[in-house]
C-alpha cells in the first residue's frame, strides 16, 4: 500500500481527482459566493429600506409640499437631501427654463432649457444611470431634479450577480487551464526523467558494459532504474563468467598442449640417443623416421590449439602498422637455412608495394607465412623449389608463395596440410585480407592479398 | 668453460639436456626447481629454464635472474607454445625455445647467445680468415697478414660477426651499423659491402666470406 502512494499511478489518479472535485468546488464556490455572499453584503440605504421607489414617491412628495420655493428654501431642501444621500447630485430650473440652483458634481447640465433640452435630459436619463427622479412644481416654480448612482442604491456584489455566467465559464476554464499546466508539468517531469534514464542507459563503462544509474525515488521509473541496475549487474556478473570461462579455456589448452610435449620431448630424446648410436643403418633410419613424426606432432597440437583459440575467436590480435615486405623479408631470412640444408633452390624476389604498410599482427603474419612455407618443406618437398615474390597491381598488392611440388590435391593423404591451411585462412580473414591457392600437379601457387581500400 | 645454469623438473629430460651439453662442452648444473639458484648465479653464464616448475615458475625466476644479473642471457625451454607465453617469457628473456627441441637447436641457440653476450673472447675460423673478435683483429691465413679497416668497414664486419650466421637485411644492417632508417634505394651500404669485400675477400668477385643471400640480405657463415 505504501508502494502505491509512491507511484506515479496514484499521483496521477490524485490530479484527476483533484481536478473534478476542483471544477466541481469550484462551481458550487462561485454560486454560492454570487448568490449567497453577496446578499449578505450590507447597503446602507437598502438596510434602511430605502430604494429607487422610497426615494422617488418621496422627492415627488417633498417637491409638492414645498413651502417656499425660493433660492433659500430649495437650498436648504437639498442640503437636507444631499446628507442623507452624499452621492446624490441635485439642481432646480426654474418656471423659465433658468438653471437656479446647483448641489453635486454636474457640470454637464444646461444653464438655460428649453422643451428639446429637456427631452434630451429625460430622455437620456430614462431608465439610465444615475438614477434619476425629476419632480415638477407649479408652473412658475419649474422643476427640482434628484440624481444618484445606481450602485449607490445596488448591492455591490450586483455587478457580479449580472455576470454569473461568464464568471462562472472563465473560472472553469481558468482550472482547465490551471489542470492542463499541471498535467503539463507532471508529465513533462515524467518524460524529462526517461529521456535521462535513457541517456544513462546509453553510457557504456571501458569494458563495454553500461553503468549503474542512481535511483533517487521509488516510483514506476524508479523501479525500473533498479531493474536496470540490476541487469547490470547480472551482465557484469556474466562477463566476469565468461572471461573466467575463456581464461580457463586457455589455460587448459595450453596446458593440454604442454601436457602432450612433454612425453613428445621424451621420445625425441630417446630418438636422439638411439641415433648417437654408432653404426646401424636400421636403427638410425627409425630415429630419423622418428623424429619426423615428432616434428609432425609437434606442428599438429600446435595447429590443433590454434585452430580451437581461433574457432573460439580467443586468438589474441593486436593490429599495428608494419611495413610489410621488410617485415616478410626479416621472416624469410630465419627460414632461408632450413631451406637451404633441404637442398631448395630459393627465388626471393620483393619489390616495393602500392602501400607497403599494412594494419595487421606481425605475430599472425608469421604464423600465416609458417604454415605456408611449413607445408612447403613438409609436402613439397619433391619440388626442391620456393620461391616468394610480391605483386603490386592498380587494384591489390600480394606475396606469392610458389613451390614446385606435387600439388594440394595429392597432400589430402596428409591431413597436417589441411589444418595448418584452415588456419592459414582463419588467419588471413581475421586480418580482413584475402588469399587464394592455385594448385596442379606441378606445384601450388598461395597468394595473400590486400586489397586497396576505395 | 661456459657455466650453464639449467633448471628442468622433469628427470628424463633433465637428464638428457644435461648429457647432451656436458658432451658438448659446457659445464651444466642442473638444478629441479629454482630454490638454490642465486647460489650459482655469480658462475654462470647462461641460463636454461623450463616454465612449469614446482614453487617460482620459470617466468617469475627468469625475471628475478635478469635483475640480478642482468649480463647473463636466459634461455626459456617450454612446452607452452602459446603466443601470449611466448611474449611473456621475451619480455625478460633472450630467447624462447619450445619442446619438443632438437638438441642441434638448443645449441645453436645457445651459441648465439654466448656470442652476443661473449663474442670477444673466442677466436673465429671463417674461410680464409682468422678473427679475433675481443680486438677485432682479422688475419688473412693464406697470407699470413693483418687486414686493416676503416671505421664504418670495421662496424660493419663487427656486425656482422656478432650476428654470425644470420642472414640480415639491408635494413637491419644499415640501422645497426648507421643507427638511422633506412631509405630505400640508399646505395651507402652496397658501397660499404663492396669496399669491405674488396679488402677481406680473395675473390671479391666471387664473394665467399659476405654472402649475398638474393632477395634478402647478406651473411657471414661460420
Amino acid at each position: 500500500m505504501r508502494n502505491f502512494f509512491r507511484s506515479l499511478l496514484a499521483k496521477y489518479m490524485l490530479l484527476i481527482v483533484i481536478a473534478i472535485f476542483l471544477v466541481q468546488i469550484a462551481t458550487i464556490t462561485i454560486a454560492l459566493f454570487v448568490y449567497g455572499f453577496a446578499e449578505n453584503v450590507e447597503n446602507r440605504y437598502l438596510k434602511k429600506g430605502i430604494d429607487t421607489e422610497t426615494i422617488e414617491e418621496s422627492w415627488h412628495e417633498e417637491a409638492s409640499h414645498l413651502e417656499q420655493v425660493s433660492e433659500e428654501g430649495i437650498q436648504q431642501h437639498f442640503a437636507e437631501w444631499k446628507e442623507d444621500f452624499p452621492e446624490a447630485t441635485m439642481f432646480w430650473v426654474d418656471g423659465a427654463g433658468i438653471l437656479r440652483e446647483q448641489i453635486g458634481d454636474n457640470h454637464d447640465i444646461p444653464t438655460e432649457w428649453t422643451a428639446r433640452e429637456a427631452a434630451s435630459f429625460i430622455k437620456s436619463r430614462y431608465d439610465g444611470d444615475p438614477f434619476t427622479v425629476i419632480a415638477l412644481m407649479d408652473e412658475a416654480d419649474g422643476f427640482i431634479v434628484f440624481e444618484i448612482p445606481r450602485d449607490a442604491l445596488q448591492l455591490p456584489m450586483q455587478s457580479v450577480y449580472d455576470h454569473y455566467g461568464e464568471i462562472l465559464i472563465i473560472g472553469l476554464l481558468l482550472i482547465v487551464l490551471l489542470f492542463i499546466i499541471v498535467s503539463f508539468l507532471f508529465f513533462h517531469r515524467i518524460r524529462k526523467r526517461l529521456l535521462h534514464l535513457q541517456e544513462a542507459m546509453e553510457i557504456r563503462d571501458v569494458d563495454g558494459l553500461p553503468l549503474a544509474i542512481p535511483v533517487k525515488k521509488k516510483d514506476e521509473i524508479g523501479q525500473l532504474e533498479q531493474t536496470f541496475n540490476q541487469m547490470v549487474a547480472e551482465l557484469r556478473k556474466s562477463k566476469q563468467r565468461e572471461q573466467e570461462e575463456e581464461r580457463l579455456r586457455k589455460e587448459l589448452i595450453a596446458n593440454l598442449s604442454h601436457d602432450l610435449r612433454t612425453p613428445l620431448t621424451k621420445l625425441r630424446a630417446q630418438s636422439y640417443s638411439i641415433s648417437k648410436m654408432d653404426g646401424n643403418e636400421e636403427l638410425n633410419k627409425a630415429s630419423q623416421q622418428l623424429d619426423v613424426s615428432i616434428n609432425d606432432m609437434d606442428r599438429l597440437i600446435e595447429n590443433l590449439m590454434s585452430y580451437t583459440l581461433l574457432t573460439a575467436s580467443k586468438y589474441q590480435l593486436k593490429r599495428e602498422k608494419i611495413d610489410m615486405v621488410r617485415y616478410v623479408r626479416e621472416h624469410l631470412a630465419t627460414w632461408y637455412s632450413v631451406f637451404e640444408r633441404e637442398g631448395f633452390e630459393i627465388n626471393i624476389d620483393m619489390q616495393s608495394l602500392n602501400s607497403s604498410y599494412w594494419m595487421v599482427d606481425p605475430v599472425w603474419i608469421s604464423r600465416i607465412m609458417d604454415n605456408l612455407l611449413q607445408n612447403i618443406l613438409r609436402h613439397a618437398n619433391e619440388g626442391k623449389y620456393v620461391e616468394v615474390k610480391t605483386k603490386a597491381t592498380e587494384t591489390y598488392d600480394a606475396f606469392l608463395f610458389i613451390d614446385k611440388g606435387s600439388g594440394i590435391d595429392k597432400q589430402s593423404e596428409y591431413s597436417g596440410a589441411g589444418i595448418g591451411l584452415s588456419i592459414v585462412d582463419m588467419m588471413v580473414k581475421g586480418l580482413n585480407l584475402d588469399w587464394e591457392i592455385r594448385s596442379s600437379n606441378k606445384g601450388t601457387t598461395v597468394k595473400i592479398i590486400n586489397y586497396h581500400k576505395k | 668453460m661456459i657455466h650453464i645454469l639449467y633448471i628442468e623438473d622433469d628427470k628424463e629430460i633433465g637428464h638428457w639436456v644435461t648429457t647432451d651439453l656436458t658432451e658438448r662442452g659446457y659445464k651444466i648444473t642442473w638444478l629441479p626447481s629454482g630454490e638454490n639458484m642465486e647460489s650459482y648465479l655469480a658462475s654462470v653464464d647462461l641460463a636454461i629454464l623450463d616454465v612449469m616448475l614446482p614453487g617460482l615458475d620459470g617466468f617469475s625466476l627468469g625475471k628475478r635472474l635478469k635483475k640480478s644479473a642482468p649480463d647473463t642471457p636466459i634461455i626459456m625451454l617450454s612446452a607452452r607454445t602459446a603466443v601470449e607465453d611466448r611474449l611473456e617469457g621475451l619480455r625478460f628473456a633472450d630467447d624462447y625455445v619450445t619442446k619438443p627441441f632438437h638438441p642441434d637447436e638448443l645449441a645453436a641457440r645457445i651459441e648465439v647467445l654466448l656470442r652476443r653476450f661473449q663474442w670477444k673472447d673466442e677466436v673465429l675460423e671463417i674461410k680464409h680468415l682468422q678473427i679475433y673478435p675481443k680486438d677485432m683483429r682479422i688475419i688473412n691465413k693464406n697470407k699470413e697478414e693483418e687486414i686493416l679497416l676503416t671505421g664504418k668497414q670495421y662496424h660493419l664486419f663487427q656486425y656482422f660477426i656478432r650476428h654470425l650466421n644470420q642472414i640480415l637485411t639491408k635494413e637491419q644492417l644499415y640501422e645497426g651499423v648507421w643507427g638511422e632508417s633506412y631509405i630505400e634505394g640508399d646505395k651507402t651500404l652496397m658501397v660499404h659491402i663492396r669496399y669491405l669485400r674488396e679488402k677481406i675477400e680473395e675473390n671479391p668477385s666471387a664473394p665467399t666470406v659476405i654472402e649475398t643471400i638474393r632477395g634478402i640480405g647478406y651473411r657471414v657463415k661460420q
